[in-house]
């Protein structure tokens, strides 16, 4: 009922899995509470679109927490009848040394992964919003410090919880909940949480609307002891039933910031920690573990005897300097620099601009990175490099990582001149500046690179059949050449043919197969690809490990894609088809051919309904997935891919342009579409088709019907 | 100018002393022409304003009509080179004049900025509702008030295949033949044939209607003469004009200005400058010629001497205030009750009634600091926690306002922008915020249109046009839009200065942002490193300028130098405008009218009690609450509201306090607070108020009746204060109130079962409606009416309907 009242406006979902058709996978909606406390074992509330029931297993990122499905008690006879169950109830543990921060979950259920769910890990006791504590006269008693979850319910919900404050007290109060919505498949409207701190008359002492993004955080020192209010709605009014927050009471410190931002790893840092009640301005030391991986990282840090909430630091092996003080303001005072190193600084006051002089040579390509909004900086980086003179010759305000837009800045393969000295100008946009503006600059020799991305974050398949998943490549600096993809952590039962991204190419693809007896699972796998990068002395082999994205769905039907932090493949129960086969899985073509390949489907008994083929991977016109040889196409007109009623076979005719490249042993997916409604599709792949391509001169061993 | 006195020997025999101005005279070229005053001056021979004015009542002779002619009005006009003395005589005083002339030549080359051009603005040509209207009149089209002269000469001469000029008979030339009605014309006689305009034109076509050469002088000033009278009814004042020339020079435009009274109620004046006074009163008349403006100040009390022995002035409010009833005659209004005080004092600083409860502690009290008292608790200044306990009312009230203005509304920010905007204002009204801060961050306001509210600024006013001409009027009280397309109209501003002000906002931009989610549509406002703004006219680039300032820049957001111009203390045009509006919000009218319309043609009523507030505003660092305190304690605030039959008409200097109608907003509050019937406000909580409401536009019957702004004007005029049929019907027969007033949860219906005596219950509604105790007479009647109702119930009912329809009700009095 609610699929049928929500997707027409709204919400597509491209691949869904081959588990059921006309029944999607279980999207996680909700948790209540949304928080766990460290050391605690805890029994949440899952809220779900479709149905979960049979889940049997959960996920969750990171290390230090499980969770376990709490089996709801069914008869027999109810459960042979299958209900429609969007409510679960999960336990979760948390190991006292678990990170406290967000964490992502999935429920494993016969109709395979859920969507991610998120929970938060704090340190504070889990209090409760309870009853009607809608307005001041009925707020929910609370200690303070505690974790308050609740849920901003509905429209022109307003929770108020009381606590008291002694004289003099600090407390920050930390809201999670329009960032825990990103990832939640199926919320086309995200909550805007703003909180009050009253009096217990109903003055306002303090509000906050947004800190960290569209969640506020704000600390306050309490003049006088008492009893105060705490209010938080969203700041429109508006509500959701799955619209859930924790609030972070805590009287600990709360960093937001460390400075310098940039550490190395086996070396101790003396970090300035910014934020409320931090200890003052004295430094923390902290030993950074050797084997600690380059890139932003969070770390937990001493206050005294406290520990800090997760701070966040960058990683780098790169030699740092630290920005001396505020001399570094005009093009004269510049601070020196080196190329290739890292720059720690901070936009200290309003207007301030920092400047950072190093030496280049003619030719030299270089690539500046700027890392500060992304992780939490509040700097809105500008950046310039100037010659000597303070020419301009190139300039960054935000740019693109992976498949999202940060305000970030970077510099890429930006070609040195002539020698000499240049300067790196960096700024705040908007003239800001402040303890909480600081940054990382990684200036380096731009060298051949590539990033990868997944796209979805989960493959869902049925025993017997086969599922596919696309990578696409970022290439950096200059590489073309060619990728092979790898998978591992794969479950028992369940094998996956790898396929490459050519040289020159954006897109691979990696088929997974189930065995007719794989058991049910669901296992998170590490998605990488392997390519030689560089030239001559310079050449080596890169192996990368794809970045995950979970598919969104837009307002309006468009895709969109959301960065999460695993890929997984499960295998549910059988569903409406239980084969893709090809009447050839390896196809030999040359250029100006064209040649035909039979498809067949099987059916599920009594699955009689429309199938769609491709072997392009392609939502409203835009295609994400094409690990088609170049220059090799699918003929649609030619091609037989409606499958009506109970209609079992087709086909598809490859297609070659008379400028087609060689290539050999490409690795394609045909994929079959069962339409769950009319955006929703659930996709089932072929087993790898193998297509290569010839030059027009040479003999081609007939492997398929060619014209 | 030159002063001096004209005494003769004859006159210093008279009783009274006398002068002529000027005492010399100097007319350089054809046409040229100036204006003789007569005054009557001290035995110094000093004029004051209220000196007396002869010029029509002395006669004049030249002593060389061939030189220089003089009217009986003391208008001289260039005849020939030479010199020439003009004889003043006025009953037994005489005086001589020395009048130079030199330059005429009888083929005069008239020049058509100097002298053409200021003709046509002088009968009217060039008025918006003539030949400067979009099409003009007749295929004739001029630039508004001649601001683009070439276009103008291009216009009349070669417009049309030349129809509007016969250079062979150029007396046969349209330009002449219209305006003298000679053929038909649609805007009537202009032009009297033969007089020395008309000749201005036939000389300039007989020269071949020659364009502009070179730069033309531009006018920098105009010179008064005299700037302010003091007088009685019936008074009479030739007024003398001088154009300062940018080279330096001076010239007698009395024949050439335009002359307009700002209230015709109280004095007119003619075209040539004669004003005749009609009533009692203080009324300037503005003076303009060729893009500069001047005004003249005419006082005229309404008695004689005034006792204000009984004045005591609470503080410099009062003085001043005293100052100018002294000067105008004006006798005030006493002081008003505390029960009226107190209702006035809430509904001004928050916007809601008092209390039953609150209201009887106030009446009850014998402090006599008990009205200071209240004022800073309600302003949140009393220094105690536990008193300063509205200062969310307050912030509400005060955001709604401001709201207003900036036009804060969902519409064009969609909701995160709008309560973002909301939140920003209200929590900078909460604090109090120096005013000046808070200008500077939403002018300079950048990032995210969620994140940093005042950055929203800039989506409602989405381009440097409107951003330009809402800051001007929001934060200088000044209209600058005419400025847009043609020289201001009444001031001196051009489209140089509006498009020097707009060069500020040239680059302000806006990129997108994911921080908020894929669905979050953010977006942040940025400032780009280019863009700028062209002068329309000449298409030259504009740098950013303030008015009346240098040019000033920031390699890196131009709108930083001018907010710091703009909210700086030597800015008098942002803290009066200010105080300004605050005593039109306490006060009921603005020391200057409209308030977004301060200009130097539109002066305050009480000069000297602005200046004063603008002062104390700037030495308060911009603090409003300070503002709002050292009126609301002043005596003038405190008068009652009943005008007296003297004074009645002096309402502008504020011998009474001017009873305001309650704006949308607080008229539902107290309605609802009257009934105890809350209304609810779509998509926000039961409890709400409506003074708290964050947007423009809700599905609001009553609010939407009663004039709540859509904000889509930054100007104060988009809440009307008139009221209207549909209101008072609203009132009188709608079902909102009868609903609100018979409903089972309301306060009669809680009254009635608390078993409350008759008495008791009359006092209760009288308190929660008009927040006064009933005198015995109302007592007594109402007493009857519940008696003679049908029940008590109803009796009630009808009472409370009655009140709430009151004046004492709808209005802060």
């Amino acid at each position: 009922m609610m699929r049928n009242v929500l997707f027409p406006l709204a919400v597509v979902v491209l691949v869904a899995s081959p588990a059921a058709a006309q029944i999607s996978y279980p999207m996680i909606m909700s948790l209540e509470p949304v928080a766990a406390q460290v050391g605690q074992v805890s029994t949440h509330t899952v809220r779900s679109r479709y149905s979960m029931f049979g889940a049997y297993d959960v996920l969750v990122s990171g290390d230090g927490v499980t969770g376990k499905i709490i089996p709801p008690e069914m008869t027999e006879e109810e459960k042979a009848k299958k209900p429609e169950l969007v409510t679960m109830q999960v336990e979760f543990t948390v190991a006292p040394g678990a990170m406290p921060g967000v964490r992502d979950f999935r429920i494993a259920t016969p109709h395979g992964a859920s969507t991610i769910g998120q929970l938060v890990i704090g340190r504070e006791e889990v209090v409760r919003e309870s009853g009607d504590n809608n307005t001041a006269d009925k707020a929910t008693a609370v200690p303070a410090p505690a974790t308050i979850c609740g849920a901003i319910e509905s429209a022109e919900d307003v929770d108020y919880f009381k606590f008291t404050a002694a004289e003099g007290e600090g407390l920050s109060f930390h809201v999670r909940c329009m960032r825990l919505q990103d990832r939640i498949h199926d919320l086309q409207q995200h909550a805007d949480p703003m909180i009050t701190i009253r009096t217990a008359a109903g003055a306002t002492i303090a509000a906050m609307d947004n800190y960290y993004a569209g969640d506020p955080y704000l600390a306050h020192t309490f003049k006088q002891a008492g009893e105060y209010l705490l209010e938080i709605r969203d700041v429109r009014y508006q509500g959701n039933t799955y619209w859930q927050y924790s609030i972070e009471v805590s009287r600990r410190a709360h960093v937001t910031n460390a400075f310098p931002m940039a550490v190395n790893p086996g070396k101790s840092a003396a970090l300035e920690l910014i934020g409320f009640q931090c200890g003052g301005t004295q430094p923390v030391v902290y030993q950074v573990p050797a084997e600690m991986s380059p890139g932003p990282q969070w770390v937990i840090l001493e206050v005294g005897a406290e520990l800090t909430n997760p701070t966040p630091v960058v990683v780098t092996r790169q030699a740092l300097v630290q920005e001396a003080g505020a001399e570094n303001g005009s093009l004269e005072t510049a601070q020196p620099a080196t190329l290739p190193g890292g720059i720690n600084g901070r936009i200290e006051k309003e207007a301030d601009i920092d400047y950072f002089a190093f030496e280049a040579r003619k030719g030299q390509q270089v690539t500046i990175d700027v890392v500060a909004r992304r992780h939490q900086s509040m700097l809105d980086s500008h950046l310039r490099v100037l010659d000597s003179e303070g020419k301009e010759l190139v300039a960054s305000d935000d740019f693109k990582v992976g498949k999202r837009n940060y305000a970030d800045s970077r510099v890429e393969n930006w070609s040195v001149p002539a020698d000499g000295t240049y300067l790196v100008e960096i700024r705040d946009l908007h003239l800001r500046g402040g303890d909480e503006f600081v940054y990382f600059i990684d200036l380096t020799l731009s060298t051949p690179h590539f990033f990868l991305q997944s796209d979805t974050d989960k493959t869902q398949l049925t025993p017997g059949t086969s599922g596919v998943m696309f990578v696409r490549i970022d290439r950096k600096n200059g590489f073309a050449g060619e990728v092979q993809l790898e998978v591992e952590g794969m479950g028992e039962g369940v094998t996956a043919s790898c396929g490459r991204i050519l040289a020159g190419r954006n897109d691979g693809c990696i088929i997974f197969h189930a065995a007719p007896d794989a058991p049910m699972q669901m296992r998170n796998v590490r998605i990488s690809g392997t390519g030689t990068v560089g030239e001559g002395d310079s050449e080596k082999v890169m192996t990368v490990e794809a970045d995950y994205y979970q598919e969104t769905y837009m307002p309006g039907g468009g895709r969109n894609h959301f960065p999460v932090e695993a890929h997984s493949v499960s295998v549910g129960e059988p569903a409406d088809l239980l084969a893709v086969r090809l009447s050839t899985n390896e196809l030999t073509i040359k250029p100006g051919e064209s040649i035909k390949i039979d498809v067949e489907i099987e059916r599920a008994e009594g699955f009689d309904k429309n199938v769609t083929l491709d072997v392009l991977y392609q939502h409203l016109g835009t295609v994400y997935g094409d690990s088609l040889p170049e220059g090799i196409s699918m003929d649609a007109n030619n091609s037989k891919t409606l499958l009506t009623g109970d209609t079992a076979r087709g086909h598809i005719t490859i297609i070659a342009s008379d400028k087609a490249p060689v290539a050999e042993n490409q690795q394609v997916a045909v994929m079959a579409h069962v339409s769950l409604n009319f955006v929703m599709k659930a996709t089932y792949s072929s087993m790898p088709l193998k297509i290569t391509v010839k030059p027009s001169g040479e003999a081609v061993e007939a492997s398929a019907e060619s014209k | 100018m030159l002063w001096i006195t004209g005494l003769g020997a004859e006159s210093a025999m008279a009783r009274d002393f006398y002068r002529v101005v000027p005492a010399e005279v100097s007319l350089q070229g054809n046409f040229e022409r100036a204006q003789l005053l007569v005054q009557q001056v001290n035995r110094e021979g000093i004029a004051s304003p209220e000196s007396e004015d002869l010029t029509h009542q002395a006669t004049y002779t030249s002593s060389d009509p061939s030189v220089v002619t003089v009217d009986a009005q003391g208008q001289l006009l260039a005849a020939g080179s030479g010199q020439a003395m003009i004889r003043v005589k006025y009953k037994r005083w005489r005086s001589d004049v020395t009048v130079t002339v030199d330059g005429l030549v009888d083929e005069p080359e008239i020049e058509f900025v100097k002298q053409v051009s200021p003709v046509i603005a002088k009968h009217g040509c060039n008025m918006g509702a003539c030949h400067a209207s979009q099409h003009g009149k007749g295929g004739f089209i001029l630039s508004v008030f001649g601001f683009d002269p070439g276009k103008d000469r291009r216009n009349i001469v070669q417009d049309r295949l030349q129809r509007r000029v016969d250079f062979i008979r150029p007396e046969n030339s349209l330009l002449l033949l219209k305006p003298t009605l000679a053929v038909a014309h649609g805007g009537g006689m202009r032009l009297k044939k033969d007089s020395v305009d008309y000749r201005v034109l036939l000389a300039w076509l007989r020269s071949g209607a020659p364009a502009q050469e070179g730069e033309p002088l531009e006018v920098t000033g105009l010179q008064v003469t005299p700037s302010m009278r003091v007088g009685r009814p019936g008074m009479k004042q030739q007024l003398r004009v001088e154009a300062q020339y940018s080279d330096g020079s001076v010239r007698d435009v009395t024949a050439l200005a335009r002359y307009d009274s700002m209230d015709e109620g109280m004095l007119v004046v003619d075209e040539d400058g004669l004003m005749t006074v009609q009533d009692a009163g203080q009324g300037p008349v503005m003076v303009r010629f060729e893009g500069q403006a001047a005004i003249v100040t005419v006082s005229i009390p309404y008695r004689e001497s005034v006792d204000l022995s009984g004045w005591i002035n609470n503080n410099f409010v009062d003085e001043l205030a005293a100052r100018k009833f002294e000067d105008l005659g004006i006798e005030p209004s006493g002081i008003c009750d505390d029960a009226t005080f107190i209702r006035r004092a809430y509904l001004d600083t928050i916007g809601g009634q008092p209390t039953p409860a609150e209201i009887r502690v106030f009446l009850e009290s014998d402090d006599p600091q008990k009205r200071t008292q209240l004022v800073d608790r309600l302003l949140g200044l009393s220094g105690d926690p536990k008193k300063d306990i509205y200062n969310d009312r307050y912030a509400a009230f005060w955001t709604l306002k401001w709201s207003d203005l900036i036009r804060n509304n969902s519409n064009d920010l969609g909701e995160q922008g709008m309560w973002a905007m909301h939140n920003w204002v209200r929590e900078s009204f909460r604090v109090n915020k120096p005013f000046s801060d808070f200008v500077r961050e939403l002018v300079t306001a950048k990032g995210s249109i969620y994140m940093n509210g005042p950055a929203n600024y800039f989506r409602v006013n989405s381009n440097a046009t409107e951003l330009t001409e809402a800051t001007t009027q929001l934060f200088m009280g000044i209209r600058l839009e005419c400025a847009k397309c043609h020289h201001h109209p009444f001031e001196k501003y051009s489209q140089a200065d509006y498009y020097g002000i707009a060069a500020f906002f040239a680059r302000v931009g806006t990129k997108g942002s994911e921080e908020f989610g894929l669905f979050g549509r953010e977006s942040v406002v940025v400032v780009k490193n280019t863009g700028d703004v062209n002068h329309p006219r000449t298409g030259k680039k504009m740098e950013p300028t303030p008015l009346d300032g240098e040019p000033s820049n920031h390699e890196l957001d131009r709108r930083i130098p001018f907010a710091e111009w703009l909210t700086s203390t030597e800015n008098t045009w942002f803290a009066s405008s200010i105080a300004n509006r605050y005593v039109r919000y306490l006060l009921g009218r603005g020391l200057v009218e409209p308030v977004d319309d301060m200009r130097s043609t539109n002066p305050a009523t009480n000069p000297e009690l602005l200046e004063a507030l603008t002062r104390h505003f700037v030495e308060s660092e911009f603090d409003l609450k300070q503002l709002m305190r050292v009126i609301m304690i002043s005596r003038l605030y405190q008068l009652d509201s009943q005008p007296t039959a003297e004074n009645v008409g002096a309402h502008r200097f504020y011998p009474y306090y001017r009873a305001k109608r309650l704006g949308a907003e607080p008229l539902l509050d107290a309605v609802d607070f009257a009934t105890g019937m809350p209304t609810k406000f779509k998509n926000l909580p039961q409890g709400t108020r409506a003074i708290e409401l964050p947007d423009a536009e809700y599905p609001n019957y009553f609010l939407n009746t009663f004039a709540k702004p859509r904000r889509v004007s930054v100007c104060e005029c988009e809440r009307t204060p008139d009221e209207n049929l549909a209101q008072a019907l609203h009132t009188l027969n709608g079902d909102i109130l009868s609903t609100k007033i018979a409903d089972t949860g309301g306060r009669i219906a809680k009254l009635l079962e608390q078993e409350k005596a008759a008495g008791e219950m009359i006092e209760e509604i009288y308190l929660a409606t008009v927040c006064r105790i009933p005198s015995e007479e109302e007592l007594q009647a109402c007493l009857k009416i519940i008696e003679e109702s049908s029940s008590p119930k109803e009796g009630y009912e009808d009472l409370m309907w009655a009140l709430i329809n009151s004046k004492d009700f709808l209005y802060v009095k």
